[in-house]
Formats: structure tokens, C-alpha cells, sequence
């Protein structure tokens, strides 16, 4: 404690008395103390970042003995695996999917619920509940409402619809996109309805008052009012969303397995499968390499827009 | 150009009543300042003139009509806050003209009207700006500006200079009673600050815990309060309180004060009161002057009394004197006033004094 206050004092400028040897030895403390944690950084983060480009350009396939170096063969192997490309569009069409309808209808119950009224906080609770449980118990909680035969919602459509319904929700296309974009769905929406509300919930009354006296309309308001208050806020709930979505893989390893074949396999589920399952590493490895990048370019973008309005 | 007549009019929230059955008539064009301290429900008021309050109970007429059920945006009121309220990513221009536009006025006539307010409030050169690129007076100017271009029959003013420091409020004040001067248009105006309403009104309406306690023209307030509450509330620094006793002695009348000497009231400041009765002398610091001359002059009683402490102000020093258990403050010329310490002979203009019944604090 006292080496650390120390070193906080040093911080603040104030006159320091101390012998020059105490002042040695504080020096070698503090990095004494960030060891442990840079120690922790390089061996799961760093060391396993270095090792996989080597393992890009090597053959390092449980399958296959040795480490011969193969040169840009496992890219070549993944960029022309249809299964691979196909993930992606399936990554880019669920995300873009998940994410829209999330943003859509968790700005529509924000809006309904920015105003108060008596058990708000009580709706409010319920609806973020989903949020707290594990994509895992998720899916396996959405699997058992769809499975056929046993599963209620077949049911259930029978009973409105007066015939009867025998949809394969998890094998059957596009049943099994729609269940996963459901799924996924009931889980987020309510991560885009808590920071929208934030947002709504922190635009002055007076400007809407203003507006009201102004003669101005309902959609003049939402559109010329509300969304330019909270554009900030939109623009971080869909980073944050789209961050997350683009990596999906539980709710699908859960209901669909990636199936039928390789029909529901996202890019993420793609990998997984090649390195843990196939245990083809390198080409996984390469996979994930281009992934990143992919990735990266959706990320600096939408980062880039976020601190935009900070920076003015 | 209206006029507005509030009957019995009562809101509520909940069990709290923050308006209780006020009546009120605002002749058209004329200059109306509610005022009074925090929580007595002038804002309330100006808000259910608005139409953005729901009122609980009783009748609010514009121009003649019946606004109880009509939409703020129907009643051709215009209000401006005391946070401004702009559309912080809209340019001044846009800012001015959104209600015009909102209303499908057509564009030329929305640019003409935008640059005569613009003109007329001096911010020109700000019209490509932004809200958070001006000043809090420059803003507070956009939203009169904002108010004036619809040519409402009716302008409400929240506390609009609340949020300015002391400098920009007093010019402010000056451009407010301007625009009135010129465009002669009804305007309401709250504020819990007594110089603004005293400079600003042609009548006061001051309230008390959702009521009206005096209303009338600034002078008249000031010169003659309703009750205690009135006086102490108008006039900076406040007036003095001297509680006493009304005692007739060999014909003359005089207030004895309870810790202090005798004052005797002068012809025509003799209130209607028993013998014996407890009354309130209310004196204003402007009212209490350094003796000078041998005897008080007609209207006033001299009095002796340790100086507590001065506060100069450049132009006038406020002296603080104990009477008894009170403090007299009086208005002294900048020099020649003495030392703390220091015992003075006091002259208390009693001709201009107030004085109130004890038991129900109104005026005697």
C-alpha cells in the first residue's frame, strides 16, 4: 500500500521526500505488479494471435502428420469452399435480418414505454428478462416450442388456423431461418429497447412542447425531434447489436445443428465446425484470418460514425 | 391579438392542488407578469393557459373562446422556455421557420418573415449556426424569434431569462419590453425574480401556494400590499417588519413597538383599529434616513439605533441597524453613514409606512 500510495503521489506533482534508493525500488514494484496481468495478455492473447499466422502458412491438420509449410494453400482451400462463401451470405443475411427487425420493434416498445405510466417498471422489468439468460438455454428453450412433433407451436397454428400444421420448424427452409431469426429476436430486442429508451427517456420535455406549440405534426416530430436526439444512441445499439450478431453461433448449434446439411451454417458455425469438429486447424485458421478482416471493415466503419458526433 | 379570462380554474396532481380556483382577466395587449416564489403554481398556470397541463377544474377563454378541450397547437399560442427548448440540429434559420414550414406556409413567405424576426432580435449574422454555436442569449433570442414569426395572439414566457447571468438579464429584460412596445401583442410573462416583474408589467399578478394573493399595477403593489407576504416579497432589500401595539395616548395614536421605543403615526396613516390591537409597521429601507435637523420632519419619528453592519453598493449603503429583537435595514447615500458600532438618530418616514394586522397579516 504504501509503494502504491506512493506512486500516486508521484502522479499529483506535489514535492516528493524520498531517499533515492526507495525511489529504485518503487520502480521496479509497479512493474512488479503489472506482471501478472501482461504475463496473463501474452500467453491468451498474444502468444495464440502470433501462433496462428504461423499456423496460416503450415499444414496443421490433426488428420494430417507433420507441419509442412504449404504456403497460401489453406486460404486458397477455404476462399474456394462453397460451403465457406455460402456462410457468409448466410452471416450477412441473418445478421442484417436479426438486427433490423431488433432495432425496429425495440425503438417501437421504447417509444411506447418512454412516457410514464402507472406499471411501467414492471413491463419494463419483464421485458428486459430475456436479456439475463444464456443464448444457450435460449435456443434449447425455443427448440422444445418448435419441435416436431411435440413441440406447442405446430399445435397451436392448428388450433387458429382450423387445419392442421405439421411445419418442421427446424429442418425445414425457410421454417428453420425464420425460427433462428426468432429466437434471436426474443433475446435482443430488448438490449436495442434498453438503450433506445435511454435515449428517448433523455430528450427535454420542452423541445417536444416547443414542437407541440409549433403546430408540428406526429411524424414531423419522430422524424425532424426524436431521431435526430437519439441518433447517437441508435447508431451504438446497432454497433453493439451488430458486433454480436455477426459471431452467432449458439442458438444455431443449438436448433438447427447448421442443418439441414450445411443449410443454416453462418460463418462462425462454418469454422467451428472445419477446426473442432473436422480438425482441419489451418484451414480454420485461415478462415478466421479473413473473417477478421471481413469483419474489421464493418467494425472501423461503424465505429468511425460513432465517435463522429463526439469529435464536433 | 386576444385577450384571456380564467374562471375558477383548479389543477391538481393527485391530492396536491398546485392552482386553487383562480380567477383572472388579462385585457388584450397587455403586459401580465405572474410572480412569485418557487412552487406557487405560476408555471402551472402559464402551462395550462398553454394547453400543455390538463386542467382539473373551471374555464380558460382566448380571444373569447373556450380553450378548456382545444390542443396547444390550435390555440394560437406561442411560448417561449426558460432551457430555450431549440432543435438542436437545426440551424437558426430552420429553428425560426420550423413552425411556419410544419404549418405548409409557403417557403417565400416563411424566408420573409424569418429574416424581419431575425432582424428585428439582431441575430442575423447567426442564422446558419447552430444552437450550440451561440450563446445563452443569442438562444434565448433564436426562441423569441421562434415565438414572434408565427404572429400568435398570445405570448407566453416561462422564466425565459432565468438561465442568463445578471449582465445579459438586465439587457434581455430591456429587448423583452421592446418587442412588447412594438408588436403590443398580449404576452404573459413568469418569473419568480421581483425586478423583472416590477420593470416588465403592466400588472402583477404575485401568487401564494396556487393562489392569487395581490394583482394590480407594479406601483400600486409596492406602494400599497395586500398583506405582508406582498410587501416582503416586492422590494430589494426587503422591507422591515416592527411588530407592535396600536396605543392611543392623550388623543395622539401611536404604534408601540414591542421591544423599542414609541413611534407616533401621522394624520391620515391612522388605521381603523382597536385599542391595544397587535399591528405589523412595515418600513422600507428607502423610507429610513439619517437624521439630520433638530426634530423629525412631519410623517416621521426619530429614533436612536446601533449600526450592525454596512453593505455599499457603490451608489447607495445599506445599513443594517437592531431595533429589539429586529433588524431595521435602511438606505443610506454612499458616504456619510457611519461606523458598525455607532449609535445614529434614525428618521422613519412613517407616511410611506405600511402597516398590517398581526393576526390575519393584511393591511390596516
Amino acid at each position: 500500500m504504501a509503494h502504491a500510495a506512493a506512486i500516486g503521489d508521484n502522479r499529483s506533482g506535489m514535492p516528493q521526500r524520498r531517499l533515492p534508493s526507495a525511489k529504485k525500488s518503487d520502480r521496479q514494484f509497479k512493474w512488479l505488479l503489472v506482471t501478472p496481468a501482461v504475463l496473463l495478455i501474452l500467453a491468451i492473447s498474444i502468444y495464440p494471435l502470433v501462433f496462428s499466422i504461423w499456423v496460416l502458412f503450415v499444414n496443421y491438420d490433426f488428420q494430417i502428420p507433420g507441419h509442412a509449410f504449404v504456403g497460401l494453400k489453406n486460404f486458397q482451400q477455404v476462399v474456394t469452399d462453397p460451403v465457406f462463401r455460402y456462410s457468409l451470405w448466410v452471416t450477412v443475411a441473418l445478421t442484417v435480418a436479426n438486427v433490423a427487425i431488433e432495432f425496429l420493434l425495440g425503438l417501437g416498445i421504447a417509444m411506447l414505454l418512454a412516457k410514464s405510466f402507472r406499471g411501467r417498471g414492471l413491463i419494463i422489468s419483464i421485458i428486459i428478462v430475456p436479456l439475463f439468460i444464456s443464448p444457450v438455454i435460449v435456443g434449447q428453450a425455443w427448440a422444445l416450442l418448435l419441435q416436431r412433433p411435440f413441440g406447442p407451436t405446430n399445435y397451436l397454428l392448428s388450433q387458429l388456423l382450423g387445419h392442421e400444421v405439421t411445419i418442421g420448424w427446424l429442418t425445414e427452409f425457410p421454417f428453420n431461418f425464420i425460427a433462428l431469426v426468432v429466437a434471436d429476436v426474443w433475446q435482443w430486442t430488448p438490449f436495442m429497447f434498453v438503450i433506445l429508451l435511454a435515449g428517448l427517456t433523455a430528450i427535454p420535455p420542452h423541445v417536444y412542447e416547443a414542437a407541440e406549440l409549433d403546430g408540428v405534426g406526429g411524424w414531423q416530430v419522430f422524424r425532424h425531434i426524436t431521431v435526430p436526439h437519439i441518433a447517437p444512441m441508435m447508431m451504438l445499439a446497432i454497433t453493439f447489436r451488430l458486433l454480436d450478431a455477426i459471431r452467432m453461433f449458439d442458438t444455431i448449434f443449438i436448433m438447427t445443428g447448421g442443418g439441414p446439411g450445411t443449410q443454416t451454417y453462418t460463418t462462425s458455425f462454418y469454422l467451428y465446425t472445419i477446426g473442432f469438429a473436422q480438425f482441419h486447424l489451418s484451414r480454420a485458421t485461415a478462415g478466421a484470418w479473413i473473417f477478421l478482416v471481413l469483419t474489421l471493415l464493418v467494425i472501423v466503419f461503424l465505429v468511425r460514425r460513432l465517435l463522429k458526433p463526439e469529435a464536433k | 391579438m386576444a385577450d384571456v379570462k380564467i374562471k375558477g380554474l383548479y389543477k391538481r396532481y393527485g391530492s396536491f392542488e398546485a392552482v386553487r380556483g383562480i380567477d383572472l382577466d388579462i385585457p388584450d395587449g397587455e403586459f401580465t407578469v405572474l410572480v412569485g416564489p418557487s412552487g406557487c403554481g405560476k408555471s402551472t398556470l402559464l402551462r395550462t393557459i398553454a394547453g400543455l397541463e390538463e386542467i382539473s377544474g373551471g374555464e380558460i377563454a382566448i380571444g373569447g373562446e373556450v380553450v378548456n378541450d382545444m390542443r396547444p397547437r390550435d390555440r394560437d399560442v406561442a411560448m417561449v422556455f426558460q432551457d430555450y427548448a431549440l432543435y438542436p440540429h437545426m440551424t437558426v434559420r430552420n429553428n425560426i421557420g420550423f413552425g411556419l414550414k410544419a404549418r405548409k406556409m409557403p417557403q417565400p413567405e416563411i424566408d420573409s418573415r424569418v429574416d424581419a424576426a431575425a432582424t428585428m432580435l439582431g441575430i442575423t449574422a447567426l442564422m446558419d449556426r447552430l444552437p450550440r454555436q451561440i450563446s445563452g442569449g443569442q438562444r434565448q433570442r433564436v426562441a423569441i424569434g421562434r415565438a414572434v414569426v408565427r404572429n400568435p395572439r398570445l405570448f407566453l414566457f416561462d422564466e425565459p431569462l432565468s438561465n442568463l447571468d445578471a449582465q445579459l438579464r438586465d439587457e434581455m429584460r430591456g429587448e423583452i419590453k421592446r418587442l412588447h412596445r412594438d408588436i403590443s401583442t398580449t404576452m404573459i410573462y413568469v418569473t419568480h425574480d421581483q425586478i423583472e416583474a416590477m420593470t416588465l408589467a403592466d400588472r402583477i399578478v404575485l401568487m401564494r401556494d396556487g393562489v392569487i394573493e395581490q394583482e394590480g399595477a407594479p406601483l400600486d403593489l409596492f406602494e400599497r400590499p395586500a398583506t405582508t407576504f406582498v410587501a416582503g416579497f416586492l422590494g430589494s432589500p426587503k422591507m422591515t417588519f416592527l411588530s407592535g401595539r396600536m396605543v392611543r395616548v392623550e388623543g395622539a395614536v401611536t404604534i408601540a413597538l414591542d421591544d423599542g421605543p414609541r413611534l407616533p403615526l401621522p394624520e391620515g396613516r391612522i388605521p381603523d383599529v382597536a385599542d391595544g390591537r397587535a399591528v405589523i409597521l412595515g418600513v422600507r429601507p428607502e423610507h429610513i434616513s439619517r437624521a439630520t435637523g433638530p426634530a423629525a420632519a412631519p410623517g416621521s419619528a426619530r429614533l436612536d439605533a446601533v449600526i450592525e453592519f454596512l453593505q455599499p453598493t457603490g451608489s447607495r449603503t445599506y445599513a443594517t441597524f437592531r431595533l429589539g429583537r429586529a433588524q431595521v435595514m435602511a438606505e443610506f447615500e454612499a458616504h456619510d453613514t457611519g461606523r458598525p458600532g455607532e449609535t445614529v438618530p434614525l428618521d422613519l418616514n412613517l407616511s410611506r409606512a405600511s402597516m398590517f394586522d398581526a393576526a390575519t397579516q393584511r393591511a390596516i
